[in-house]
């Protein structure tokens, strides 16, 4: 930066600091429905998050979970406001940057799965390995080992029709997995599961916080909550609170 | 426990816990996005995140090395997606598959023909050209003057040319007939449209035939004009099965001729036997069919050089001859094997020409066609490309997947082309008789055919695939299939 103006160093000072990986400043999303009806899906949300957090974040249906996830996950942009990944302005990144992010440093499991159908298990949690360039045997070893984790390497060749729900969530976390991303947001992974899987995925969440990573999830259940070491409670597009636990 | 326990290195994941707390109370250290070394390090060990991922400044966003990897995925997704719809490919490469076969029949049908005029026609025999009353294989509107104008070769020309023109190998004449009129006889049997010439005795080191058995005609024959007679193959089968034909009375138009010799076989041109043939001396044909006959002059120069000296030489002597003034054509035509070849290249080139219209038509239709289909399958596809876009895709990924369906399929369609192309020339020549000609593939049509389609699916598969690297990522997810 050889030259700086006001704006830039106005902009460096809001740059938030080493340990801040995620910065939601005044995020706004808001639809318009035509014939001036406006939907505030978000209506002003502020946080920071730590690198290494665990956060859960709760809310009735509607209260625009999702759209805060897709708008963290750069799968969407905000109508209004600043977000700061990682001290990277993301209104500010390139496509290609997007991509990259998109594929090796966020982890995301759709609330809808949002699996390939005509692909296999195991094709499905290729495909971010596929858009890093890895090369086919060493992207197969990957691919399996991170179903092995999610425990459906037996069920690896099926395509997403072939699986049950709980099972086809468990693709979608495999897929979030396997490029080792820093930061995994995940749209209720647990909605689809039985308890008892529900309670194994979380075992996976647990260790890649142990690991270091950050994780966000969002989700209707208390027990699934608990794990989390922060909830924030979102309502009507706002942060309604922000309880640190345990 | 559904995931064992042992999947994850729990010695290391102590270690990396500490780094991961000291990397977040060191507030200053704000270079790079320092990735604690996960657990699953094992497995993920090559990807140094720290690198591509910096705190500030640009992110690295291109791997490089991996464009490969997702040109084979392309590939692969591009296949796939054909097979799941044959018919409709099939159906929208047809415009492709017509233009291909199109332009690779013509092309293995000029291929063939150039062979067979080559072998058969352009022959006249090493350096000799033939003085004749027409320029052979010429335009319409020329030869039509040239009715009018140009006059027969007469004995005396030919006479005056074998005096006057210096240092030739050879010089012969021949004059023919051959109609429906023409016939030959022997015993019950007759042969009908026999081409009967009256040559001179050096024509058998001039033209084509060899002497198979007997003699050829001979000066003594010709200059007593004799009643003798050399026969083509076609004859010998029809009257002489089974017995020896020499010294046999044929008649020819009513008329007795002693077989002297018997002709090699020659084969057939544009279906036409050359070997249904009586030869006899000039001077005898003059006497009982033509006493006046248009000649056709055969001269032999030593080398192509000469023959063109000998051509100017021919063409200035009779030009004098005929008093033909200054600034007006010959009113004879002087023939030889490259003037042939240079009328039919040109014939061959306005075909092709044709040829080239009518293939880009069908290429442009085919081409938008596959445009069209290729816009719906973007439009069908939406959310896959939603879900690869957020995996990280990039536009230039999603651009290279449509732009490579599109021409794996145009080329697929080029593949469909070639293979009707191959049976349509099998047919031709099945039909035409391998007596013919061969149409054959040449190798340069593969190639254009193969890469011209392609080059279209390429070309218009761009727009549909640009339109689908334009697509937002949470736009595209959210469009339900
Ligand atoms: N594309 C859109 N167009 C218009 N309104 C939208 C759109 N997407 C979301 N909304 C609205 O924004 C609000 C928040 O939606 P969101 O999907 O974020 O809710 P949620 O908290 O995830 O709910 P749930 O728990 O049911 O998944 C809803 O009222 C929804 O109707
Ligand atoms: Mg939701």
């Amino acid at each position: 930066m050889a030259t700086r103006t006001g704006a830039d160093s106005l902009r460096e000072l809001q740059i938030p600091p080493d340990g801040v990986i995620i910065k939601a400043d005044d995020l706004w999303k808001t639809y318009d429905m035509g014939e001036a009806i406006q939907v505030h899906a978000l209506s002003g949300v502020s946080f920071d998050i730590d690198r290494g957090e665990y956060v859960a974040i709760m809310g009735p249906s509607g209260s625009g979970k999702s759209t805060l996830m897709n708008l963290l996950g750069c799968l969407d942009t905000p109508t209004r406001g600043n977000y700061w990944l990682n001290g990277h302005l993301v209104s500010e990144l390139s496509d290609d940057e997007l991509a990259y992010i998109r594929n090796k440093e966020i982890g995301f499991v759709f609330q809808t799965f949002n699996l390939l159908a005509r692909a296999s298990a195991l094709h499905n949690v290729e495909l971010p390995l596929i858009y890093s360039g890895m090369p086919a045997r060493e992207r197969l070893e990957k691919a399996e080992e991170s179903l092995r984790k999610v425990d459906l390497a037996e069920r690896m060749h099926h395509k997403p029709n072939e699986l049950s729900g709980g099972q086809r969530q468990r693709v979608a976390i495999a897929r979030a997995l396997v490029n080792n991303p820093s930061i995994m947001l995940a749209d209720e992974p647990t909605g689809n599961l039985d308890s008892a899987t529900g309670e194994e995925i979380m075992g996976v969440f647990g260790r890649l916080h142990e690991a270091g990573h950050t994780i966000l999830l969002v989700t209707h259940e208390h027990d699934i909550a608990a794990h989390a070491h922060r909830i924030i409670h979102v309502r009507d597009g706002r942060i309604e609170r922000d309880e640190r636990i345990g | 426990m559904l995931i064992a326990s042992s999947t994850f290195a729990t010695a290391a994941s102590n270690e990396t816990k500490e780094s991961a707390r000291r990397n977040s109370k060191v507030e200053n250290r704000r270079a790079r996005f320092e990735f604690p070394v996960s657990s699953f390090e094992p497995l993920m060990a090559s990807f140094d995140q720290t690198a591509a991922f910096p705190r500030t400044g640009a992110i690295q966003s291109a791997t490089g090395a991996g464009a490969w990897v997702t040109i084979r995925e392309a590939f692969w997704i591009a296949v796939e997606a054909l097979r799941a719809h044959k018919l409709r490919t099939f159906l929208t490469l047809l415009g492709v598959v017509i233009a291909t076969a199109t332009l690779i029949v013509v092309m293995s049908l000029i291929n063939g023909m150039n062979l067979y005029i080559a072998d058969h026609i352009a022959n006249l025999g090493a350096n000799v050209f033939i003085v004749h009353r027409y320029q052979w294989a010429q335009g319409y509107e020329a030869w039509l003057k040239a009715r009018r104008r140009n006059k027969p070769i007469l004995i005396e020309e030919f006479e005056y040319l074998r005096d006057n023109l210096k240092d030739y190998r050879n010089i012969g004449a021949e004059a023919e007939i051959q109609n429906i009129n023409t016939y030959a006889r022997f015993q019950s049997h007759t042969v009908y449209f026999v081409d009967i010439a009256g040559v001179t005795p050096n024509m058998i080191d001039i033209g084509m035939q060899k002497v198979e058995s007997g003699r050829y005609i001979t000066q003594p024959d010709y200059d007593h004009e004799s009643l003798v007679c050399f026969i083509g193959q076609d004859l010998v089968n029809s009257f002489f099965p089974n017995v020896d034909p020499l010294n046999k009375e044929v008649l020819v138009d009513g008329i007795p001729f002693r077989v002297v010799g018997v002709a090699e076989k020659i084969g057939s041109t544009f279906g036409e036997s050359q070997d249904n043939f009586v030869q006899i001396p000039l001077t005898t044909y003059q006497k009982f069919f033509s006493p006046r006959p248009s000649l056709e002059v055969n001269v032999q120069a030593w080398d192509a050089e000469q023959m063109m000296r000998l051509e100017d030489q021919t063409r200035a002597l009779l030009r004098a001859r005929r008093h033909v003034p200054y600034r007006e054509d010959d009113t004879f035509g002087i023939n030889a094997s490259d003037t042939i070849m240079q009328t039919w290249h040109q014939i061959t080139g306005a075909v092709f020409g044709v040829t080239i219209g009518i293939v880009a038509v069908f290429m442009l239709v085919g081409g938008i066609v596959i445009m069209n289909i290729m816009l719906a399958s973007v439009t069908e596809r939406t959310h896959e490309i939603g879900i690869r876009k957020s995996l990280g895709a990039r536009r230039r990924d999603i651009l290279m997947q449509f732009v490579i369906e599109a021409s794996v399929m145009a080329g697929i369609g080029g593949g469909m082309g070639l293979l009707a192309a191959v049976l349509v020339s099998e047919l031709v020549n099945l039909i035409v008789g391998p007596g013919f000609f061969n149409a054959s593939i040449p190798v340069s049509a593969i190639l254009v055919g193969l890469v011209l389609s392609t080059g279209v699916g390429l070309f218009f598969g761009i727009y549909p695939a640009s339109q689908a690297a334009k697509l937002d990522p949470i736009e595209a997810l959210r469009t339900e299939n």
